[in-house]
């Protein structure tokens, strides 16, 4: 364990390295914040609540969405790279598990951004809007609870389309595709609250939502009782799914890899 | 100019065979930059399907608002990409080659590099979202507003094409430029797919004054859609488009003219 600590560590110190960078980011952050807020406001034209929607519970969801996409950030070329550069040969010889490495690696990338990017970010759009606070302390713990699930969920669905690269010359066009249905069908665009129905009937049979919805919903208090093992066990099926399927593709990747040089 | 015509044709001769070496996948690259920038538009669409207009605008009048930037951004890649890329060819000593080259340096820039595949992504999606809407805008397409729109379009192109030059002088200073084009170019553009009239006065200043988005699809789009919104801003706004272009063109020009000559290559 100690070893794939020190990745994530190295990784999170090489972060350090550039500090415009990150001062850079976070104005970013905020500014992207500002004008999430305006659409809003202008869509919301004056009303509080839209089919029970207040205006802080968008913008609570925008939050924590962010929040989590901060943490969620991965290399997603780290495999393609290896695979094209040859040096995958050397990383399979090395006595570390290469996959608990690719996630400890993006653990310390998505560390240092929730630290030094989304929390002052936060605090700088805490002067601007009002952000709910949790519904209490065990809605709290639950969604801290779900959010690592939900990661778990999206890496898997990211270490799945980068496997494709043992076959595929460049999966870099299949990686924005994936990221553009995240993005939409996880809510991080538009609440899945606004979603039309037809659309909310096909997220229900992927695991988009359980990303960064079930983590808000929990945070916000909307789930209750049976709902919310209902969520979590969803989140714990696609973590299975995606985890037995991830392992597949990799394992076949692995037997099929030829290196030339490197 | 018979000779910068055919010099153009050529680089983008040799340009478009190395890009689309690989059929599929720059048919697939192509299809995700095209569908990665109509990310926010699909939301959008969704998000009006349950609030129906954002400060009055209407699906139609936002997407053809939308295809002003795809548009214009399409053909400015075709000519500026060198100037997008400017401080990867100072890091990588790029220019030395350029300059001892028997033609004018920017010249050379402006012809040389086409991001297709950018070109391709973002165009078919202006393109689409123009084809989607413009019939559905009240817009009344005759001799008139034809040459009104080809001209926007120009403008368009010729704007970023300053803001990009701007970046390049300034990058012979700094040389790494990334974050900062990302906050002033990027982002600014993806608030300009908006009416800007739906935001801050701090945010409205910039996207006029500082990085004039709003010359390239919202003072244009106001002209032939003239809605409501536009009394909040002089009316003469929406003739100025080409001179914002031309002039702030100039000013990045002599500014890029007067960098060059600090430039020191970073050695190879």
């Amino acid at each position: 364990m100690g070893t794939y600590i020190q990745f994530a560590a190295i990784k999170f110190r090489n972060n350090m390295a550039y500090r415009f960078e990150y001062l850079m980011g976070i104005l970013n952050t905020v500014l992207n914040f500002l004008v999430y807020l305006c659409i809003y406001r202008a869509l919301y034209g004056g009303a509080s609540e839209i089919d029970g929607i207040t205006f802080s519970m968008v913008t609570t969801n925008f939050i924590i969405s962010l929040g989590l996409t901060n943490a969620f950030s991965k290399n997603e070329m780290f495999l393609q790279d290896k695979i094209k550069q040859g040096t995958i040969a050397n990383e399979l010889l090395k006595p570390v598990n290469f996959k608990f490495r690719m996630l400890f690696e993006d653990l310390g990338d998505g560390f240092f951004k929730v630290l030094f990017n989304f929390l002052p970010a936060v605090i700088i759009a805490m002067l601007f809007t009002e952000i709910m606070p949790p519904a209490g302390v065990f809605g709290f713990i639950l969604c801290l609870v779900s959010a690592v699930l939900g990661y778990i969920v999206l890496w898997y669905i990211s270490f799945i389309v980068q496997t494709l690269s043992f076959w595929l010359f460049n999966v870099w066009g299949l990686i924005t595709i994936k990221n553009v249905f995240v993005n939409i069908f996880s809510g991080a665009l538009l609440p899945l609250w606004f979603m039309p129905e037809p659309v909310l009937n096909i997220i229900k049979f992927t695991p988009f939502d359980s990303i960064f919805f079930t983590p808000v919903q929990l945070y916000i208090g909307e789930l209750q009782g049976y709902e919310i093992l209902i969520n979590f066990g969803r989140q714990i099926f696609w973590i299975a799914i995606l985890y037995f399927i991830g392992e597949l593709l990799w394992n076949k990747g692995i037997k099929r890899l030829v290196v030339q040089g490197g | 100019m018979k000779d910068i015509i055919s010099l153009f044709f050529a680089y983008a001769k040799s340009g478009i065979k190395t890009r689309f070496q690989y059929k599929l996948d720059s048919v697939v690259s192509t299809f995700a930059v095209f569908f990665r920038e109509a990310a926010g538009i699909i939301a959008m669409y969704f998000a009006l399907l349950k609030f129906d207009t954002i400060n009055n605008w209407n699906i139609n009048e936002l997407m053809f608002l939308f295809s002003l930037i795809f548009i214009t951004y399409g053909i400015f890649i075709v000519f500026f990409m060198a100037l997008r890329d400017f401080s990867d060819w100072i890091k990588h000593g790029d220019i030395d080659r350029v300059m001892v080259r028997p033609r004018g340096i920017l010249t050379q820039l402006v012809l040389c590099g086409a991001d297709w595949l950018a070109a391709l992504g973002h165009g078919i999606l202006g393109i689409t979202l123009f084809i989607l809407s413009a019939n559905n805008v009240g817009v009344e397409w005759n001799a008139g507003t034809v040459l009104y729109y080809v001209i926007s379009i120009a403008s368009g192109v010729l704007i970023q094409g300053a803001v990009f030059l701007f970046f390049s002088a300034i990058s012979i200073y700094f040389i790494e430029t990334q974050s900062l084009k990302e906050i002033v170019y990027w982002n600014m553009r993806k608030f300009a797919g908006y009416p800007i009239s739906i935001y801050n006065k701090f945010i409205q200043s910039l996207l006029i004054f500082v990085v004039p988005f709003a010359f390239v699809n919202y003072f244009p789009a106001q002209f032939l859609l003239r809605k409501p919104d536009m009394a909040a801003y002089p009316e003469w706004f929406m003739y100025i488009s080409p001179f914002v272009g031309i002039i702030l063109y100039i000013i990045a020009y002599i500014f890029w003219k007067f960098s060059m000559r600090y430039y020191k290559s970073t050695g190879n």
